[in-house]
């Protein structure tokens, strides 16, 4: 995520308000997209290892972060 | 008390009802002055995101500890996105044809529990406010963080608490939510603190 900030920043406007609240909005679609597809992953039955790799952080990072919150929007389990 | 406090202080501490007030939180803690602090271009937010601290990672961390969903992409985001290339309608329509039409929405709310607002009203310490505002107040946590930055000062020899001084009496604050989302965030706090006096020896 943070190349993708940064591209995202220096290809933005000189004005620091927007390059940076470009990035705020830019942080929450990554974080919701994380949790959606982590619980893509698990539903799947990925094992928190083999998320921690995909997303290239360690199993307990990935683990603390997203297995105690609620689950994203379950209507389209499969 | 807050006589002593420079402009830009005041408006930190005006600021964090702000912060309060869009978190829907009933009272100021040591988590609002962070975001406050985050939220004004000065020097302390140029040290905090120098140590790898943003503003939306604080306010997902403050969130997450307290059982709260995810902030909602809004229309702010889909503007801000806009701005740097990001069709965020695109994005939603794409994620939507795999994942169902609520998919980047988040979960609605635990019930709400009883944190904050259990401390004795202490009106030194309640912030300044713009006229007609509805009074929200500071939790012990976060008037210990004004007292900290006080005694900060004095400790260095400044007259006046300015906003670097008000993270130094943050950092110095260790049990408050602020504390908590700063370590889990491996926030090197001595060398924060160092780089927080140094910038003042500098300013002086």
């Amino acid at each position: 995520m943070d190349k993708a900030t940064e591209a995202a920043t220096a290809a933005s406007s000189s004005d620091p308000q927007v390059g940076l609240r470009a990035v705020v909005a830019l942080q929450r679609l990554a974080e919701a997209l994380e949790a959606l597809q982590v619980d893509n992953a698990r539903r799947k039955g990925w094992s928190w290892q083999q998320i921690a790799d995909a997303l290239g952080v360690s199993k307990q990072a990935v683990h603390k972060k997203h297995a105690g919150r609620p689950a994203t929007d379950p209507s389209w389990r499969d | 008390m807050f006589e002593r406090f420079t402009k830009q202080a005041r408006a930190l501490v005006i600021d964090t009802q702000e912060q309060a007030r869009r978190m829907g939180h009933g009272a100021i803690g040591t988590q609002h002055l962070l975001l406050a602090l985050l939220a004004q271009d000065e020097r302390p937010a140029a040290l905090l995101r120098n140590a790898g601290v943003t503003y939306a990672q604080i306010e997902t961390a403050v969130r997450r500890y307290l059982g709260e969903p995810e902030p909602a992409l809004g229309p702010e985001d889909t503007e801000a996105l806009r701005a740097i290339g990001i069709d965020l309608d695109e994005v939603r329509a794409r994620i939507e044809e795999d994942f169902g039409p609520s998919a980047l929405t988040p979960q609605p709310p635990p019930p709400p529990r009883r944190r904050f607002g259990l401390g004795r009203r202490n009106h030194e310490f309640d912030p300044p406010r713009p006229a007609g505002d509805r009074h929200i107040p500071f939790t012990p946590r976060a008037k210990k963080v004004l007292e900290l930055s006080l005694r900060e000062a004095i400790r260095l020899g400044h007259r006046h608490i300015g906003t670097e001084l008000i993270l130094l009496g943050l950092l110095r604050e260790s049990e408050g939510l602020a504390a908590k989302v700063l370590a889990d965030a491996r926030v090197d706090v001595p060398a924060l603190r160092r780089q927080i006096e140094a910038s003042l020896r500098e300013a002086a």
